[in-house]
């Protein structure tokens, strides 16, 4: 408003104060880092900065699956249901049929998918808002697990097979598996996101949907591909869950929901055009997984720690949107 | 595919859009018919008096989010609308039963502090939205998950059971064999109508609802209703709390899913009674008791408990389905 004055000055100032914005998101992680590392010398060791790395391998995957929808301008309630639905598709494919690992593993991804393509029909076919849509994917797909489990029980199978006990407890040259896990889903997300012409086609549809429908973009087909890719991403997600604990339990992927949409929103505010991006939303992981395991070895009451944890979101959510409506 | 294939999909896709305003009537007379069949006592009075005593806390939730749909628009995304009322009831529920149950508080204080408390959340979302500038659909979906993990940090995760007269009078007493908590749900319904519709801040409350750029351009200023609506939906979450306390006889930890679930598709199932399809007051109030009807119907017919999420969800993508694909029809 008051630009329009002496836009010359207040568009400096605004620059200025937007920069500052976009760089303090990095100084408050790493105010929060040395707060944790001074309360508690262990929080530093090599083996807690580990933990902390292979703690966010879920929420890794997870939140780039929630990126990718995100970019194309809808939102994902329902990223817990594909993670649950995809570990226990594949637990239940080795413990009653089974499978192989492998098999067991494209289980996995084919329930993470029915949820992907049951999103996609909603918002597409019959254009209900993302928001509303994956809303009532949410509750049914609730509902279906307690109903599956006869009221949440887990489903616990111990006689994994290695190969699949090793997605979560494996490692590569020494590099645990669930870090090479989210690395590898992370270059692909990359790549596929912000260096190919795909990815510039899903930023058009988030951006004008209607100037990419113009353009020659069939939106419709990538918002129904975004949906199901998303989906299964987060089937990823819950097959390592579901292979560290060697069992599905019924609802665990509600948990990752906020802190997915936290983590893009934290990422879409250190970019400079306020877009969901993919390396924003690792850094988001990172700030989230680092203020989880920092408040652990603070020893908190676990109600306490769900409640701060709660809060931390809000505030996170706050910052990173005040910052995109400075923009503008 | 081809031309001959293309001709009767293309009835069956005008008679889809044809039925489509009304499909969720249509689903919620086949259910009731259902309900009515299958179980005698259905359609019995005192089936009917407590589907109405199970509606009280949905009705007055739903009042909070009518009322902020109605200032904000109904446009889902960039519209009004408030998904942490029944978290700010439960949060108001937790604080009212922890005072009275285990700090031995008199009643009308601790009701007075709940009340604030869920002034308080109001405060919080109208910050969230009008000072920061969120989407209402996600600062009051994030600040429900904060005001639930509070309600958890002040109860610890236990149930609370609350056996004080005033509670236990609103979930069992009566006046001239009207259940209490009817006649509250009833009289705050009232004053909501007279609120909103005959007097001249909710007039032009609802003139921002219909379309802010007039508003503002007559003057109005479109943030202040929104905030304002947003802290009345907070009230309505404090005051819902005693109904929620009355309905579970105390604090239960997880209330508020079902309730939020209930909310919406009453809420949105509304605007479905409404000449215009627009939520309002009135369809929002019928919209929660014909839910509370299906959920007490379902328990006579006995089906289980674990589908209920999977029928109100259904039903809640049927109901906004329908209404996107008339409104896709109307454009």
């Amino acid at each position: 408003m008051s630009a329009a004055a002496s836009p010359g000055k207040a568009d400096t100032v605004m620059r200025v104060v937007e920069a500052l914005l976009r760089q303090s998101f990095l100084l408050v992680m790493l105010a929060c880092f040395l707060f944790f590392a001074f309360y508690n010398g262990a929080f530093l060791s090599l083996g807690n900065i580990t933990n902390i790395l292979e703690g966010s391998a879920i929420l890794l995957v997870v939140s780039l699956g929630m990126t990718l929808v995100v970019a194309q301008g809808g939102i994902d309630l329902s990223v817990g249901v594909a993670l649950d639905f995809g570990s226990a598709f594949a637990i239940v494919a080795m413990r009653d049929y089974d499978a192989t690992w492998y098999v067991a593993i494209l289980c996995g991804l084919a329930g993470g998918a029915i949820v992907g393509l049951l999103n996609a029909f909603l918002v597409v076919r019959l254009s209900v808002s993302p928001f509303l849509a994956t809303l009532g994917v949410f509750f049914i797909g609730g509902s279906v697990q307690r109903i599956f489990t006869h009221g949440g029980g887990p489903i616990s199978f111990r006689r994994l097979p290695l190969q699949y006990y090793d997605i979560a407890v494996g490692d590569v040259f020494g590099i645990p598996m669930k870090i090479v896990i989210g690395v590898a889903v992370l270059a692909v997300f990359y790549l596929l996101l912000e260096r190919s012409l795909f990815g510039k086609r899903f930023h058009a549809i988030g951006m004008q949907p209607s100037a990419a429908r113009i353009a020659g973009i069939a939106t419709n087909a990538y918002v129904a591909l975004g949906f199901v890719v998303a989906s299964m991403t987060c089937a990823i997600g819950g097959i390592i869950a579901s292979a560290n604990l060697r069992m599905f339990t019924p609802l665990a992927g509600n948990a990752y929901l906020m802190q997915s949409i936290a983590a893009v929103f934290i990422g879409a505010s250190m970019h400079p055009r306020g877009r969901p991006n993919v390396l924003g939303t690792a850094v988001g992981v990172l700030f989230l997984s680092m203020i989880a395991n920092g408040l652990n070895l603070m020893g908190l009451d676990f109600n306490l720690k769900d409640a701060l944890s709660g809060i931390i979101l809000v505030v996170a959510l706050v910052f990173a949107i005040a910052q995109r409506r400075l923009k503008h | 595919m081809t031309s001959l294939a293309q001709s009767p999909l293309a009835g069956v896709g005008r008679l889809v859009r044809a039925v489509a305003p009304s499909t969720p009537l249509i689903v919620f007379l086949a259910m009731f018919a259902y309900l009515g069949m299958a179980s005698s006592n259905f359609l019995e009075p005192s089936t009917m008096a407590l589907v109405l005593k199970q509606s009280v806390p949905t009705v007055v939730v739903c009042l909070g989010l009518a009322t902020v749909v109605m200032a904000g628009g109904d446009d889902v995304v960039v519209g009004g609308i408030d998904l942490s009322v029944p978290a700010t009831a439960v949060l108001a529920a937790a604080i009212i039963a922890d005072l009275v149950s285990n700090h031995a508080m008199f009643i009308g204080y601790a009701l007075l502090i709940g009340v604030a408390a869920g002034v308080v959340c109001g405060l919080v979302n109208a910050f969230l939205v009008v000072f920061f500038g969120m989407t209402p659909l996600l600062a009051t979906f994030a600040s429900s998950t904060a005001f639930i993990g509070i309600s958890k940090v002040v109860t610890a995760s236990r149930r609370i059971n609350v056996g004080d007269p005033l509670i236990v009078w609103l979930r069992d007493g009566s006046i001239f064999g009207v259940p209490a908590g009817v006649i509250c749900a009833c009289l705050i319904a009232a004053v909501f109508y007279f609120v909103l519709h005959r007097t001249r801040w909710g007039l032009n409350l609802q003139a921002v609802g219909g379309s802010r750029d007039a508003a503002e351009m007559s003057g109005l200023s479109a943030a202040r209703f929104i905030a304002q609506s947003f802290v009345i939906a907070g009230l309505v979450g404090g005051v819902a709390s005693a109904f929620v306390l009355a309905r579970g006889s105390g604090w239960t930890p997880g209330t508020e899913e079902n309730l939020m679930m209930e909310m919406v598709l009453a809420t949105f199932l509304g605007a479905a009674f409404s000449p215009r399809r627009i939520v309002t007051l009135w369809g929002a109030v019928l919209g929660a008791v014909l839910v509370s009807a299906l959920s007490v119907g379902f328990g006579s017919v006995g089906i289980d408990i674990f589908w209920t999420g999977c029928i109100k969800g259904s039903l809640i993508l049927i109901v906004v389905a329908s209404a996107a694909l008339s409104r896709k029809v109307n454009a």
